[in-house]
């Protein structure tokens, strides 16, 4: 069963989206759990998402892509 | 020495990411002897960042990376840097960083009787709404990395980078063309900044705004909402 990983929905107040900066992973590639998957970036703040489960990263929204609070953005298989 | 002299903001930036990897609380003020523009380190992965970086190092600013976001920001003898490291309770937004160091500046300069507000200036370099402003022109700007935990806390870098004194006039073509390479519409312009040395007499800066700086900060710090902070609260 795939696990999300999701943008936080309870971050920052407002209902300003946010950029994905980077995928510190391939898509496909394996990752544990905890580690430092991607970042994102709202508000001037850089924040860091952690794998939320082991196993196998799929992408679904691409680095520079513009999401909204609790978007999923991929998942873990 | 309350303010750490580095010789390059490089180093500066560095020494605040190994303080933000202890994830415990901690504060920095800093400055550098060197002059350059940092910027975030997602601006490295763009394509032209190594033209961009190279014509900017010939005109003697050269360009570093750090971890926060926003954008470019001058660094130098006439930026002074202030950094907060610290777990963030549960349940905590971005905006509580932001009201944390904005208000340990706003206090610290209440004391030479200037007072700031907070807010967007349109052309200032590294724009945001959580500038400090005095007179409607930008003093300092703000941004902050945060890094889950694993427990429902965070761990937060916030950063404030005040101007102390203008930078010189070679600056603003390139900063122009690093906003310009990000997608930046407007240019950022000198006369939307004000500095320290424009607001305080020459015999109180920078040291007697240095030591009210780092009590602001330090109180709030201590006053930082202690649900769910055990352990991380005691270091």
């Amino acid at each position: 069963m795939a696990t999300d990983i999701v943008i936080p929905s309870d971050l920052w107040e407002e209902d300003e989206e946010c950029v994905i900066t980077s995928w510190l992973v391939d898509d496909d590639g394996s990752v544990q759990e905890g580690a430092l998957i991607a970042e994102i970036m709202t508000a001037k703040v850089q924040y860091e998402i952690n794998a939320p489960a082991t196993g196998t990263v799929k992408i679904i929204e691409e680095a520079d892509a513009v999401v909204a609070k609790g978007a999923v953005i991929g998942t873990i298989e | 020495m309350i303010c750490v002299e580095f010789q390059s903001a490089a180093d500066g930036v560095a020494r605040e990411e190994a303080l933000f990897a202890a994830g415990k609380p901690a504060l920095l003020l800093w400055r550098s002897v060197e002059r350059g523009i940092v910027v975030p380190r997602s601006r490295g992965r763009r394509p032209g960042f190594v033209g961009l970086s190279m014509a900017a190092a010939r005109a003697g600013w050269p360009l570093m990376l750090r971890s926060s976001g926003g954008g470019a920001v001058p660094q130098g003898p006439g930026t002074i840097n202030l950094a907060i490291i610290t777990p963030m309770p549960v349940g905590a937004r971005v905006e509580e960083g932001y009201r944390l160091i904005c208000g340990a500046i706003s206090e610290a300069l209440m004391r030479f009787e200037v007072a700031t507000e907070t807010g967007s200036v349109d052309a200032a370099f590294c724009d945001g709404a959580w500038n400090v402003t005095v007179g409607q022109r930008k003093l300092a700007g703000t941004a902050q990395r945060w890094r889950p935990m694993g427990n429902g806390q965070s761990v937060a870098l916030i950063h404030a980078a005040i101007v102390a004194a203008h930078p010189p006039a070679s600056i603003w073509p390139v900063l122009s063309q690093v906003e310009a390479q990000a997608g930046g519409i407007t240019p950022p312009r000198r006369e939307v900044h004000v500095a320290l040395d424009e607001l305080l007499p020459a015999a109180m800066a920078p040291h007697a705004l240095q030591g009210a700086l780092m009590r602001a900060a330090e109180d709030r710090l201590h006053h930082l909402p202690r649900r769910s902070l055990d352990g991380a609260a005691a270091a």
